[in-house]
């Protein structure tokens, strides 16, 4: 008997911490630079950088929420209506601050829902936001009348394509709000509290944590980041439009599950799924650069996600 | 409390003790009903300050139970608590907290990514000046001195999934003890540790019993009893069936009052001659972590397999069965050397009643026929074509054998009673063409009149050459239906009862015995 508790003791041998998602970014860059000259030029990269900021926007708080062993898949329609939202309120009132309160209004609404339906009704995640997808994409259109919102000022569309300091705004944008969602993780109650959402509900309770307000509120902080999103998703097509956003989740989750964050238990990291979102930008780029349509893009993210994923299990995989 | 008792405890209980005062924590009068089982029933019990309190009982005697009343988990139905003396209300586990109650769990309440510091202090993080934030420098430093406290040489920062099983239980004590408790409830925390561990836990222990600390401590090992014991306790189905101090008590006494009913149980069985060996069992270890595992089942015969829960007499069934992988040793099913899953066992004649009949062993929603018809498929329609006229009759004639009571094949299984939906089981394998049954727990929710209609089947399986290895904690089960049985302990065979030799003391003392 002790001699089990003793080997049952011992501790795993810590294995070399690289990331599939970290291989497969890089093995993409090269593939990339052999192909296509250009691809490695400052503006490409920078081009890179800047594409992969409204994704980032979603795959962090996506993080979070998987963690929780939740899932939102109505991130992408609540950004369209949010980005509708925020257009036709600029453009009748030119105020940027009522447009972006308009929209993370919308977004915190939904969250709210999501997390009510998740953490009070018990309803799984998964048909949860199933069902405000389809509430978000029917409000897009009904707000919009089909019709694209166009008229967008000019101090809106600088937000995308101006800079600050000789630095794109976006690249800003997506680097304070990473580091707020470091933080959030690392050094805050909350942080702590996610991982036990998806990695140990009993405990919580055990501990005497009010954890259906925590679950409540990461879905809610997903749906304003959908609002933010929506604020650089507006500038950037220079309109509101109530297709803009269709299927941004799959490519949140696809990058979420890229960098490493596990669908079980609460076990995911931030910097994973910026590699994630990365790989997502760097492939899509690459893809554009030797032009592949969009349809085909798609699929490629898709098998991806497959190829990261089953290097991550080959290393997990002991013998 | 000694009022309370009122269960007719064994003569030699010692009744009066001297008057210690108010008691640090009372519980009185404690009743816990689940659907169909009375988990708690009436049950009274008393701490004091400083002392180590024993529970004792049998698995479901009740014991985790009082324990999840005792801090929060469970609300009593009826009953009341005193703390020092004034009445109490525990409904929630922070109201325990309130009163200064800590608890080690047996099952983990570890969150496994997060490090061993944030489990220690998960709901009680310390908050930096920086408003928002935590302060990771004081998290590390209080966590170092807890593991230092219980002597845990492990990192606070090592994330809890990567440790052992050991590591992990006693993070959950240190857990518990970060708490400054004045009563610490310990379910079974050695179950886990080495002897160098148990060692520092029980000086531990000590330590905090001097400052004063009450200590609820429930096991199964007898020389943790006498040793670190100040009182006893011993539960049996859901009520307290008397008190004891370990001075003036002895091992076998315990066991009489833990097995304790006057056994009134008589299960129909014809005893004979076994025949052929049929399973096999040499020298079987397996990643489960069962080890040594020697056994031989005849036909004619129906073997037990008996210990606590957790002894490795379920992970022995899944070894023979393939469905955990086997690291040295070899199965012998009627003579040949066994290879391959659960899908080979099936075609070879092995079936296995699981305990949990309603997720592993039916398909609730369907009908009985679907479930008669669904491990035979193969021997039913050798061509490959399902054709329901003949899984009809083949239904019909499995239900009209076993006596199933169902008002006809297309009733839905979910709807049946508990022994009814075990006979479906039994007769998917008949089916099947099985002639090696193991049964695990075959009479778990199901009521005593069914129970011996079970038995009276399992007897006739084997009247017919079928061999049967049967695991249940019923221990009256296996020494009225049982022609030998095995002991198990700590994930090996510790012994090996004949006819002769069956009873529950015997059973129970190897069993829970060190040494």
């Amino acid at each position: 008997m002790s001699d089990h508790a003793l080997s049952a003791a011992q501790p795993r041998p810590r294995l070399p911490a690289i990331p599939g998602v970290a291989i497969v970014l890089v093995a993409l860059a090269l593939v990339f630079a052999a192909i296509s000259p250009n691809f490695l030029s400052t503006g490409n990269l920078s081009n890179i950088l800047v594409q992969s900021v409204i994704l980032l926007l979603l795959a962090m708080p996506m993080t979070l929420i998987i963690m929780t062993e939740g899932l939102d898949l109505s991130m992408g329609a609540v950004l369209t209506l949010a980005s509708l939202v925020l257009a036709l309120t600029v453009v009748s009132t030119q105020s940027l601050v009522l447009g972006l309160a308009g929209a993370v209004g919308v977004g915190l609404a939904f969250g709210f829902v999501n997390g009510w339906l998740v953490s009070s009704l018990r309803i799984p995640p998964f048909v949860a936001t199933l069902g405000t997808l389809g509430v978000a994409q029917g409000l897009a259109l009904i707000v919009s009348d089909g019709q694209s919102v166009v008229g967008i000022p000019r101090f809106l569309r600088q937000v995308y394509s101006g800079e600050t300091a000789g630095i794109p705004n976006p690249i800003l944008i997506g680097a304070a709000f990473y580091a707020l969602f470091h933080v959030l993780l690392y050094h805050t109650k909350f942080g702590v509290y996610i991982r036990a959402l998806g990695g140990n509900r009993d405990a919580l309770t055990l501990a005497g944590v009010k954890w259906q307000r925590m679950l409540v509120a990461v879905y809610m902080l997903g749906g304003a980041m959908a609002g933010v999103a929506a604020l650089l998703l507006t500038a950037r097509i220079n309109a509101g439009h109530p297709t803009a956003a269709i299927g941004m989740e799959f490519d949140a989750i696809a990058a979420v599950a890229l960098g490493g964050t596990s669908f079980e238990r609460g076990n995911g990291w931030i910097f994973g799924t910026l590699l994630g979102v990365l790989t997502v930008g760097v492939l899509r780029n690459g893809l554009n650069l030797m032009a592949v349509p969009s349809s085909a893009q798609v699929a490629a993210t898709g098998a991806l996600v497959i190829v990261a994923l089953f290097l991550d299990g080959l290393r997990s995989r002991k013998p | 409390m000694r009022a309370a008792v009122k269960s007719p405890p064994a003569p030699e209980v010692v009744e009066e003790k001297p008057d210690l005062g108010t008691p640090l924590l009372e519980l009185k009068g404690i009743s816990k009903q689940f659907p169909g089982v009375k988990a708690l029933d009436d049950v009274s019990f008393a701490i004091w300050p400083g002392e180590v309190h024993m529970l004792l009982g049998e698995n479901g005697a009740g014991k985790s139970s009082l324990m999840k009343c005792l801090c929060g988990a469970y609300q009593a139905d009826t009953g009341a608590y005193f703390h020092m003396g004034e009445k109490v209300e525990i409904r929630t586990p922070t109201d325990a907290k309130k009163l200064g109650i800590a608890v080690i769990f047996q099952e983990f309440s570890l969150v496994p990514y997060l490090d061993v510091a944030q489990n220690i202090f998960l709901g009680r993080e310390f908050k930096s000046k920086i408003p928002g934030l935590l302060d990771r420098r004081r998290l590390y430093a209080e966590a170092q001195k807890v593991l230092d406290r219980i002597g845990l040489e492990v990192d606070p920062r090592t994330k809890v999934h990567t440790l052992g099983v050991a590591q992990q239980q006693m993070v959950e004590i240190a857990k518990a003890l970060s708490q400054d408790a004045s009563i610490l409830v310990m379910d079974e925390p050695t179950a886990a540790l080495s002897d160098r561990e148990t060692e520092r836990l029980f000086a531990v222990m000590r330590q905090l019993q001097a400052k004063g600390t009450a200590i609820v401590y429930i096991s199964h090992r007898m020389a943790e009893v006498f040793a670190l014991g100040d009182r006893i306790t011993v539960l049996r189905d859901g009520k307290n069936v008397g008190h004891a101090v370990p001075g003036e008590t002895s091992p076998d006494q315990l066991v009489r009052m833990m097995v304790g009913r006057t056994v009134d149980m008589s299960y129909p069985r014809n005893f004979r001659a076994p025949g052929d060996v049929v399973l096999e069992l040499k020298d079987i270890s397996a990643t489960t972590g069962i080890a040594d595992i020697n056994l031989v089942v005849r036909a004619g015969e129906i073997v037990g397999l008996c210990g606590l829960v957790g002894s490795g007499r379920t992970e022995v069934a899944r070894a023979v069965f393939g469905a955990d992988a086997i690291t040295s040793g070899e199965v012998r099913v009627f003579g040949r050397i066994k290879q391959g899953g659960p899908d080979v066992a099936a075609t070879e004649g092995i079936a296995l009643i699981p305990e949990s009949r309603k997720t592993e062993g039916l398909a609730l929603i369907r009908t009985v026929s679907d479930n008669l018809a669904v491990a035979g498929l193969p021997k039913l329609f050798p061509n490959h074509l399902f054709s329901p006229g003949r899984a009809r009759r083949s239904a019909e004639a499995l239900i009209k054998r076993l006596r199933i009571a169902t008002p006809s094949p297309n009733q839905s299984v979910g709807l049946l009673s508990g022994g009814n939906q075990q006979k479906v089981v039994i007769g998917k394998w008949l089916a099947a063409g099985a002639r090696l049954f193991i049964f695990d727990e075959p009479t778990r929710g199901i009521d005593v009149g069914a129970k011996s209609e079970i038995f009276a089947l399992i007897d006739q399986l084997v009247a017919e050459g079928a061999a049967v290895l049967m695991i249940s904690s019923e221990q009256a089960e296996i020494v009225h239906v049982c022609d030998r049985a095995y002991v198990m302990r700590g994930r090996r065979i510790v012994g090996e009862l004949s006819r002769s030799e069956l009873s529950e003391e015997n059973i129970v003392r190897m069993g829970m015995h060190d040494e």
